[in-house]
């Protein structure tokens, strides 16, 4: 008797507790959060992850010199184009990835403060006077914050 | 009261789950959310009532509750408490509602994660895992209903069988269940991103993760069943690809080929079609072996009872699961196109794809194995059977190519390398696995796969070992660190990449391990107390065991008899060893437990094989004659070694990665001068590399 | 274009060296799975088969399991469950399966010797009905070795 009682009542209250957002209307939430990644933003992770790979397989001995400056200066491009895409339509990042966040912020101050070679694309440190790959003289940058 | 109100909160989950799965279908089509609400909260009411199942299941156990069928023929008064309660798992019956249990405690923690979270993918997702619990349920209760009555109740259940009253068997199902469920996930992720139509990076984010825990449990799983096998089958052996075995095998292949051509789509954009078929197949191959183990379709010796039942309903559910997934690729193929092509045929990726196709030719190749008595029955009419000696030939070769990929991977660059770099690169780890084999054969290894495998093995740890040290030392000066204290933050960096590293550095240990079986050494002898035999190890050890007689002890459920030896191991005394026969009430069988003693490099392993029938109870001077079997086992330690390493290697990669990042979220900009391209050791691959 | 090729070569060099290894792994170890009968049947149309790896399955016969005590020696007939009257003899050196028993349906490898022995270098039982899904193989075996793991 005991047992049937707490079946029932098992049952009632599973059943009540799935019923409620019917009943009270209450609704999960069925759109995207604005902090997850658009496509630009993932199109530019990528980018920079891949920059990423490309320093460290150089630094560790992995990459020819000249295949390094090449493609270091393909995906500078691929990452500008999309963090010029994105500034367009900013938004903050991914809790998710601080990490890279973090790069994105530290690789667009550079990018942003001039200190991209005009002659072959690669993204030097803020404050660079030349390009730490062609050698080329560099617009006069800002400081960076 | 518990067992029946377990059975009553089983029969309530069917209604809940496919309540559940109705609901969030037409809400994702309406866009209602609270029907959504509902459906997810459906997620954990079946937790919750699984939950209260098994409890049910556990309580009959230890209740006797001797009704039950399934109690009765898995327990007996006289079984440890112990055992009682892993009878949830014991048996077919129980299992299956402890898979659906687990399934139910994964996809609740993937709904509860993202109540607020990747809304568009959720949707789904609630649905589909719904739809697989609803499944499994299904059968719990119409197929193989644990909670069936008897028209009487017995006095005494017929008992666990003895070879699974092993504390390694409690473990290593669990462990197993939680591996093949767990990527229940992934899978509904899958069929969520194919839905939804949202098919960029965020799936494969939140999958990974779940792909490595899964892939967690499977290797911890298949470990624990060797161990298992290892001390409790008796024959010094772990492994007999057996299709029980293969079934497990199956899914930790494709897991693990998904798991590293699923770095190529984080950071390239490619192969996402690829990715999407890996994952299907992956749970596609869980369900298989499910199939396998418990239709008893395959002719094995496993004394599975054939149930058609099991294997129509299993393998429907596996035909509607790949209609679904193939319907909905082809539907989706335009979306799913790659960003990029390969740069280059000389690059990781191309070692990355080459090991996918290595590794899905292995888990061709042991499924072709395992189902083909099956198809030569059908096709031929006339029985044929393979067995180990056609996977280890077939594996073995397959498995040396996969190592020497680990040590190939981590040297070539990503999207482009260059021949002169590599052979600059592979010179000195080349070698390495040369000197390595010419000083072994020099030592009198003629083994042709063990050299191999010895040499392939020394030069992937020399490449990972130089990786570590390159990137801690890169680390050390930049940033001005300690040795010890770069290597920490070096891994924390990139907990994937290095925890990959890691898991391969305990793959190779592992292999060794397995090479070591090449060199097995065994003898067997009638003794009377007070002779001995001798065994040299391949290690050059000689063993010499003295038999000192056997004695007898009665046990919760069974009756010992022990035999004592002492142990010397060149002319020293190391103490004493003892190997069991024993002889379990309930349900009355015999049973041999060995005798092993391990050493850091090699095991000990003795068989008390025959006793004298004389032999009775208590102790009887006169007829204590015994056959042993002693065998020296080098290298299996390694084993375990590696799976633990395996494990820590894995935890690493899995370990989530709050307030390490956000203590140097910062550091490109607060040190701009560190970030000198070209002198910038930090920025490292996405993947494992 | 050039490097689709090369991708495609990869691709079919890999799937040819993987149906080599299984197509000569199948053809150099699989054996024939009989009963006593058509064992006995096939080694009396082609005796050049005697000593061949062969798989035998039957039902021990009562009555008729020997060891040698002096020696590791299990002695032991099997016959054909559709034909009784045809027995086999089976030798086997190694230590018998717990689940071995006079009643036990048993599973064996190794080769005919000729005269109706069969000297076997593995032994394992299949246990009838009697754990409906008993979970975990029963078996003794030799030169490979290894044990099992399982699943219920």
């Amino acid at each position: 008797m005991s047992g049937l009682l707490a079946g029932v009542g098992l049952a009632l209250l599973v059943v009540a507790w799935i019923l409620h957002p019917l009943v009270t209307g209450r609704s999960a939430p069925m759109h995207r959060d604005d902090d997850e990644l658009t496509d630009v933003q993932h199109r530019k992770r990528i980018a920079l992850l891949a920059l990423r790979d490309v320093e460290y397989d150089h630094h560790a001995g992995k990459l020819d010199e000249a295949d390094y400056l090449a493609m270091k200066r393909k995906i500078s491009a691929e990452a500008l184009s999309a963090l010029d895409e994105e500034e367009r339509a900013l938004s903050p990042g991914s809790p998710e990835s601080l990490d890279v966040e973090a790069e994105i912020r530290a690789l667009r101050a550079t990018l942003r403060e001039g200190a991209v070679c005009q002659e072959c694309g690669n993204p030097n440190a803020a404050g660079s006077r030349f390009c730490g790959a062609c050698g080329a003289a560099l617009a006069r940058a800002r400081a960076s914050g | 009261m518990l067992p029946e109100l377990g059975e009553f909160a089983l029969w309530i989950s069917l209604p809940i789950s496919i309540w559940g799965v109705v609901l969030a279908f037409l809400g994702g089509r309406w866009g209602r959310g609270d029907l959504v609400l509902s459906a997810e909260r459906s997620v954990h009411a079946v937790l919750f009532l699984l939950a209260v199942a098994s409890a049910g299941i556990i309580a009959a156990f230890l209740g006797d509750r001797f009704e039950y069928w399934y109690v009765s023929n898995y327990s007996s008064r006289n079984l440890e408490t112990y055992f009682k309660v892993s009878g949830l798992w014991a048996g077919q019956r129980g299992s299956l509602v402890f898979w659906a249990l687990n399934v139910a405690f994964f996809s609740s923690i993937a709904v509860w994660t993202n109540r607020a979270r990747n809304r568009e993918l959720m949707l789904w997702v609630s649905g589909t895992l719904l739809a697989v619990l609803a499944f499994f349920i299904v059968i719990t209760l119409f197929i193989t209903p644990p909670f069936e009555r008897l028209p009487f109740t017995p006095q005494d259940g017929r008992g666990l069988n003895p070879q699974l009253q092993n504390y390694w068997m409690t473990i290593h199902p669990p462990t197993l269940y939680l591996g093949f469920t767990a990527f229940t996930v992934p899978f509904a992720f899958a069929i969520g991103a194919l839905l939804s139509g949202r098919l960029d990076a965020r799936w494969i984010q939140i999958t990974r993760k779940w792909v490595l825990t899964s892939w967690f449990f499977l290797t911890l799983g298949i470990v624990f069943g060797m161990r298992w096998a290892y001390e409790e089958l008796g024959w010094g052996g772990y492994w007999f690809w057996d299709p029980v075995e293969n079934a497990s095998l199956l899914p930790w292949i494709v897991a693990t080929a998904f798991l590293h051509s699923v770095m190529i789509q984080e950071s390239r954009g490619m192969l996402k079609v690829w990715n999407m078929v890996l994952v299907c197949l992956t749970f596609i191959m869980t369900i298989f072996a499910t199939f396998l183990t418990r239709s008893g379709l395959i002719e094995s010796v496993h004394s599975f009872a054939l149930s058609l039942e099991i294997a129509y309903a299993f393998l429907g559910f596996m035909a509607v699961i790949s209609i679904i997934c193939l319907v909905l690729i082809v539907w989706r193929l335009p979306e799913l196109r790659s960003e990029r092509q390969f740069e280059s045929f000389l690059s990781r990726e191309s070692a990355f794809l080459l090991n996918n196709l290595v590794l899905l030719g292995a888990g061709f190749a042991v499924l072709w194995g395992t189902m083909f008595p099956l198809l030569t029955e059908g096709l031929t009419g006339s029985k044929v059977a393979v067995g180990p000696p056609f996977f280890n030939q077939v594996n073995i070769p397959i498995g040396l190519i996969l190592l020497a990929l680990m040590g190939i991977g981590p040297v070539i660059a990503w999207r482009r390398a260059s021949a002169r770099n590599l052979k600059k690169n592979f010179m000195i780890p080349i070698g390495v696995g040369l000197l390595t084999a010419g000083i072994l054969a020099a030592l009198g290894m003629r083994h042709v796969y063990a050299l191999l495998t010895f040499a392939i093995g020394a030069f992937v740890l020399w490449v990972i070992v130089t990786e570590f040290w390159k990137g801690t030392r890169a680390r050390a000066r930049i940033e001005g660190e300690g040795a010890p204290t770069a290597f920490f933050h070096l891994i924390r960096r990139n907990r994937r990449r290095w925890g990959g590293y890691i898991v391969h550095v305990g793959v190779v240990v592992m292999f060794m391990g397995f090479a070591g079986a090449a060199f097995d050494r065994e003898v067997r002898q009638s003794l009377e107390p007070g002779e001995s035999v001798s065994i040299q190890s391949a290690f050059g050890h000689e063993y010499t065991l003295t038999y000192e007689g056997i004695s007898t002890q009665r046990g919760q459920n069974m009756w010992q008899w022990i035999a004592l030896m002492s142990v010397e191991r060149d002319g020293r005394f190391i103490g004493p060893m003892t190997t069991e026969r024993r002889f379990y009430e309930a349900p009355p069988q015999p049973m041999t437990e060995v005798g092993i003693r391990s050493t850091f490099y090699e095991d000990l392993y003795v068989i008390l094989a025959t006793l004298d029938d004389r032999v009775g109870i208590g102790n009887e001077p006169d007829f204590q004659r015994a056959t042993f079997q002693v065998m020296v086992n080098p290298l299996v330690p390694w084993i375990w070694y590696g799976g633990l390493v395996i494990a820590i290697g894995t935890l690493i990669g899995l370990w989530p990665g709050g307030p390490v990042q956000s203590q140097r979220p910062v550091a490109g900009v607060t040190k701009p001068a560190a970030r000198r391209p070209g002198n910038e050791p930090e920025p490292q691959p996405a993947g494992v590399g | 274009m050039s490097r689709d090729r090369r991708f495609f070569a990869g691709l079919v060099g890999v799937a040819t060296v993987v149906t080599w290894l299984i197509w000569t792994g199948i053809s150099d170890t699989m054996v024939y799975y009989l009963t006593p009968s058509e064992l006995m049947d096939r080694m009396n149309a082609t005796p050049e088969l005697v000593e061949q790896g062969v798989k035998v399955s039957g039902n021990v016969v009562p009555g008729s399991y020997e060891r040698s005590t002096a020696e590791l020696l299990h002695t032991f007939l099997v016959s054909d469950p559709k034909h009784p009257e045809v027995t086999l003899t089976v030798h086997f050196r190694h230590p018998l399966p717990d689940t071995f028993s006079e009643e036990a349906e048993v599973v064996m490898e190794g080769r005919y010797m000729g005269d109706g022995v069969f000297e076997a270098h593995e032994v394992l039982t299949k246990c009838g009905s009697r754990y409906e899904a008993a979970p975990e193989e029963m078996k003794g075996d030799d030169a490979y070795g290894y044990g099992g793991t399982g699943t219920t």
